[in-house]
């Protein structure tokens, strides 16, 4: 049968970054699909031989406006692995309860533009309306909506007062029992399921061959979570990673809105945990220039990300790699490309969460 | 297969009806700004001392500042509103105000060229104090 071949990207209605996919077509089928990727490439790793390590927090943050707290998280937890700071407990609970109201954003932000593609604009208003109180919280909390700027070397620069905690978990649990109403949409919604439903599955199999990370593997019914590891205070925390079976788009968006929920509950948790008072110290500067290497795992909201930091004594960083969940998820999006339909192609890329600003770094 | 007359979303629309908007009209209608927000730089020239700790500290090259002139600048669009500045200036003469910096067209730059949004102070030199200055060997002969 003649092939045909349709560029996909880097301009098109479904993606809000540059990614390009080649797809070769045979009638309606995709039988093959090559990515290119490289777009949006600003090289952070020549970057960080003439950037200070100090200001390259900054730089870090800003790989990425969805994940910016986890980025800025990750590179000031691995310099403190290689310079030994102590970081107060406080410190260490505020950075959760961060990292999980930026998981909450995030998966907002996915599912309103999941619903986009989808064609549902009424949900993805409403998904959006609810983020932008998040948005709100991270502005009071930290004094921007989008890079935060609070993770420092050996803490964090602010501290949130413990009655404004008190009232931001209140805010997050009237958020979450408005959201049960939209999370109820995407569960019963019969026009979702038809699109959705059965699309792009990635069998159990799939998920372990080709490493997929995140919400992508747990739709596939592997119960896999950085954060199981307990690292960053997530070892005080009660809670089991959101696992779906049937691994199809349906499935990925289930586990992301019942992430959200878990989310405001290990808020709960860890609001309850935290050590109170006033004036509790939130950070410890540390003494000396950085030396050594260290490996740093986290979970962000698209999955496992992992830096890899390389100091060698000198202001300059020696080396400082970071691998995306979304660069990890993309032999999976092939796998899944494959064979589908040319009209299920959006649906199936945007169910991985793609975010292009991170892969490329 | 699901039921095709389930609307889950139909009851939520019909409220989206008669309730509120939940946009703001901006920029007609503005909401406050939060107490702790990150806005523009705001600096006092009449405390500073000019020790160029916050030039050199500022991880965007965003300030300049010169103890020869006495002067002081800051790109506010080159600014990233990280508030390293504020923290290391000894005399507290910088702060952050929650207000954002204000928007710049690119009619405003200058005749020379200089990007819009450039804030510039210059602390005039007190004047030499004639009271203790040194009498020359001269004189006094």
């Amino acid at each position: 049968m003649k092939r045909t071949t349709i560029p996909f990207g880097p301009q098109h209605p479904v993606l809000p970054e540059p990614l390009v996919l080649d797809l070769i077509l045979e009638d309606e089928k995709v039988i093959d699909a090559i990515p290119t990727i490289g777009y949006i490439h600003r090289g952070l790793e020549m970057m960080v031989e003439r950037v200070e390590y100090t200001e390259m927090g900054f730089v870090v943050e800003r790989i990425c406006g969805i994940c910016s707290f986890m980025h800025g998280m990750g590179y000031c937890v691995s310099l403190e692995a290689i310079m030994n700071v102590e970081v107060p407990e406080r410190a260490r609970w505020l950075r959760l309860v961060w990292a999980e109201i930026s998981r909450i954003q995030s998966h907002l932000l996915w599912l309103g533009l999941g619903a986009d593609a989808f064609g549902f604009e009424n949900l993805f208003m409403h998904c959006w309306r609810m983020r932008e109180q998040i948005l709100d919280i991270f502005e009071k909390t930290t004094g921007g909506r989008i890079i935060h700027s609070v993770n420092r070397i050996g803490g964090v620069k602010r501290d949130i007062a413990d009655s404004e905690l008190a009232a931001i978990l209140a805010e997050l649990q009237e958020l979450g029992a408005a959201f049960k109403e939209t999370a109820r949409v995407f569960g019963t919604d019969p026009s979702i399921a038809h699109r959705l439903g059965g699309v792009g599955v990635l069998t159990k199999a799939d998920a372990l061959a080709v490493d997929a990370v995140g919400p992508m593997v747990r739709a596939s019914g592997i119960a896999t979570d950085t954060r199981l590891g307990g690292a960053f205070m997530y070892d005080q925390i009660d809670f089991e990673p959101v696992v779906e079976t049937a691994g199809d788009c349906l499935a990925r968006v289930l586990v992301r809105l019942r992430e959200v929920d878990q989310s405001i509950d290990i808020i709960r948790q860890a609001i309850d945990k935290m050590p109170k008072g006033e004036g509790l110290p939130i950070e410890n500067r540390p003494r000396g220039l950085p030396s050594g290497e260290v490996f740093t795992r986290l979970e962000q909201p698209r999955g496992e990300v992992v830096y890899y930091v390389k100091a060698n004594g000198t202001k300059n960083l020696e080396r400082f790699r970071a691998r995306t969940p979304t660069f990890a998820n993309i032999p999976a999006m092939i796998k899944l490309v494959k064979g589908c339909d040319l009209a299920d192609v959006p649906n199936i890329i945007l169910t991985i969460d793609p975010c292009i600003s991170c892969t490329e770094r | 297969m699901a039921n095709p007359f389930r609307l889950p979303m139909v009851p939520r629309a019909l409220r989206n009806l008669v309730s509120r908007p939940a946009t703001r009209l901006y920029p007609t209608e503005l909401r406050p700004r939060f107490a702790g927000a990150r806005g523009a730089i705001v600096f006092d020239v009449e405390s500073c001392n000019f020790c160029m700790l916050c030039a050199r500290r500022c991880p965007a090259a965003a300030i300049e500042c010169s103890r020869e002139d006495r002067s002081w600048a800051i790109d506010q669009l080159t600014c990233i509103a990280c508030g390293v500045c504020v923290e290391v200036c000894n005399k507290k003469s910088l702060s952050m105000s929650a207000e954002p910096g204000r928007v710049h067209t690119r009619a405003e730059a200058t005749p020379d060229g200089r990007r819009p949004g450039r804030e510039e102070w210059l602390k005039p030199a007190p004047p030499p104090d004639l009271t203790t200055a040194p009498v020359s060997a001269a004189a006094t002969d």
